[in-house]
């Protein structure tokens, strides 16, 4: 189990890759099959070269090592052929002698007769008069060299040599294994060469492999976020124009409601022509002050609408958040969710995009809520930082952030496991309007306890705004 | 009156008010305004209030029909929309405070952006409002603008 956990270490981040977007199919890229085939392909190119040279290699030493054995195996025989003819004469004890003295390490050296029967001691086949036999069908011809399977099962070689004008065969028999030992040994010592050269091949190519996959798979996740990144921002284009235009169908026959309602009023109380009904003129009040009601609507619509798009204007952090505060005042009491706003400086205006500031607030603020129960805390406070900065917190008594998540809450799809972040776009975008309007954001937590975002703005100066403040009537 | 306006039609100009100066003109108050908007029921009973308040005011539904109309009467304020068919506000207003800079414009429109407000007081607006506009608040801005201009003087 430790093995396996050590291992996952090493598991690159698109192995357990699975596209969070189902609606988009251009980004369905299985990366760990591209990746097995990668490897494979250049494992195979890479290795196939290296095994058929070793191969051929090996069989052709294996042949060179084979025919020097009986090259040699054939001189010995020669040799002494023709010396035991010369002494063929002699005594057993002898010829015993002088066929010892070709029997070396690796050499079993004894005389046949044509029967077969051994005439010296053999080491594989046995001392004279034993029932073993040499196999002299074998031995067609003067001389030559056989493969044989000697008694005690063990493949060996042997050579042979008819004593010219006798009917006696001198028999060299090697053992088969001694020669494969001997080419054997320097092959294994260089499969063993092949063998680590293997595992380094492969680990280069699964660490390249890995590694351009990787890079492929930052890339097009990269791709995939921008490209959510503009649809959202699309989306909320769209919705803004909606709101605007909305909005503005409404203004008009909204204000000729004010007028008209206006001019009774105004009869009633200017004129007073028709104040007989008492009850007229609040009634009259009532309706002006649903359409005031309905003006702020569609003036909020409208001021939605305009920050779709970014626009650098001069802005009271307070007035944003109270904006922001306003469109989720009705969730808030309806979960009785208690929200303070902490002011502790004299907070200036500064130049910013008011829209990213409602954004960002709006989705912190939300996050917030999806995080607490009924009833919950919500503190946010605005501090100066150092008079060229704004530190603002937002603190919640939610269920909090599991550290294992923290440190990834602010990357695109990332959801936690209850789901409770939505599309799990919410933060990423916050964290990229932050950064769009040169702050910074931090995220600390505490299972249970609650979550604190702390973020930080750029103050600039303030001089347009006062410009702007005398013509406003 | 029907006289008025048969020679309105005549001149192409529509429905044309001869600014009502039969009130008694209070000091404070702008005597002459005119309200140049083509939503008509908005702007008649707009009219209709500010007259009720001591305001002479003239009528106009189209842009065209309001350079026409300063050029040989000039009133003290206008209140003009920003979307408009033909010439719109933003084009009256450019061309007021060029010929007639003394005066004074104030704004009202159901289109507000913030970018907008501010290109109109880059061209000179007096005021910049939104409908739907609270009479007491129109009042104010007009007599500020009243105001203004006394001061000017």
């Amino acid at each position: 189990m430790k093995i396996i956990k050590q291992l996952q270490k090493f598991k690159p981040a698109f192995w357990d890759h699975r596209d969070t977007s189902g609606s988009h199919p251009h980004t369905t890229f299985n990366f760990r099959q591209k990746w097995k085939l990668l490897v494979l392909f250049t494992s195979f190119m890479a290795l196939l070269p290296l095994f058929v040279m070793t191969l051929v290699d090996f069989s052709l030493t294996r042949r060179i090592i084979e025919d020097e054995v009986k090259t040699s195996m054939s001189t010995i025989l020669s040799s002494a052929a023709t010396s035991i003819s010369f002494s063929k004469d002699l005594k057993k004890s002898a010829l015993d002698y002088i066929v010892q003295s070709y029997a070396g390490e690796n050499n079993d050296v004894f005389i046949v007769n044509e029967d077969g029967a051994l005439l010296t001691p053999s080491f594989y086949y046995g001392r004279p008069g034993t029932s073993n036999t040499f196999n002299v069908s074998l031995f067609n011809e003067n001389s030559g060299i056989k493969e044989d399977v000697a008694p005690d099962g063990n493949p060996v070689i042997a050579g042979y040599a008819r004593i010219p004008d006798s009917s006696l065969i001198f028999v060299l028999v090697k053992s088969k294994k001694w020669v494969t030992d001997l080419w054997l040994k320097p092959r294994l010592k260089l499969i063993w060469y092949l063998a680590v050269s293997i595992v380094l091949i492969l680990l280069s190519i699964m660490g390249t492999a890995t590694y351009l996959v990787g890079r492929i798979h930052l890339t097009d996740r990269k791709r995939t976020e921008a490209l959510h990144h503009a649809e959202y921002a699309k989306k909320l284009a769209s919705i803004g124009r909606l709101a605007s235009g909305v909005a503005h169908e409404i203004n008009n026959p909204l204000a000729i409601i004010n007028q008209k309602t206006g001019l009774i009023l105004d009869l009633f109380t200017l004129r007073k022509d028709f104040s007989s009904d008492d009850r007229l003129i609040p009634l009259a009040g009532d309706v002006l002050d649903a359409v005031t009601r309905c003006g702020s609507i569609t003036r909020r619509l409208l001021d939605f609408a305009r920050h779709m798009e970014p626009s650098i204007e001069m802005v009271d952090i307070r007035e944003v958040i109270e904006q922001v505060l306003a469109f989720l005042k009705k969730d808030a009491e309806h979960r009785s969710i208690i929200i303070s706003v902490d002011t502790q400086d004299v907070i200036p205006d500064f130049e910013c995009d008011k829209g990213s500031l409602q954004q960002i607030f709006l989705n912190l603020i939300e996050n917030a809520f999806a995080a607490m129960e009924d009833g919950g805390q919500l503190a946010i406070s605005i501090k100066i930082k150092k008079k060229d900065g704004l530190i603002i917190t937002v603190a919640d008594n939610g269920r909090g952030i599991a550290a294992d998540d923290i440190n990834k809450i602010f990357e695109p799809f990332y959801s936690s496991k209850n789901d409770h972040w939505g599309t799990g776009l919410g933060l990423s975008i916050t964290y990229g309007l932050v950064k769009e309007i040169g702050g910074d954001i931090m995220v600390k937590s505490k299972i249970g306890k609650g979550t604190l975002f702390t973020l930080t703005l750029p103050l600039k100066t303030e001089k347009k705004h006062k410009t702007a403040a005398k013509h406003s009537v | 009156m029907s006289k008025q306006n048969a020679i309105n039609e005549i001149s192409g100009i529509q429905a044309y008010h001869k600014f009502n100066i039969s009130k008694k003109n209070t000091f404070e108050m702008p005597s002459r305004v005119l309200l140049v908007d083509d939503e008509k029921e908005f702007v008649l009973t707009l009219s209709e209030r500010l007259q009720m308040r001591d305001m002479a005011t003239a009528v106009v539904y189209n842009g065209k029909s309001a350079l026409d109309l300063i050029h040989n009467d000039a009133p003290e304020v206008m209140i003009i929309d920003l979307k408009m068919p033909g010439i719109d506000g933003m084009e009256v207003l450019k061309k007021v405070k060029q010929t007639q800079p003394e005066i004074k414009v104030i704004v009202l429109t159901g289109h507000g952006s913030e970018q907008d407000k501010q290109k109109c007081m880059d061209l000179g607006a007096f005021a910049y409002m939104q409908k739907p506009i609270d009479i007491n608040r129109l009042s104010e801005t007009l007599k500020k603008a009243h105001e203004n201009i006394t001061a000017d003087e």
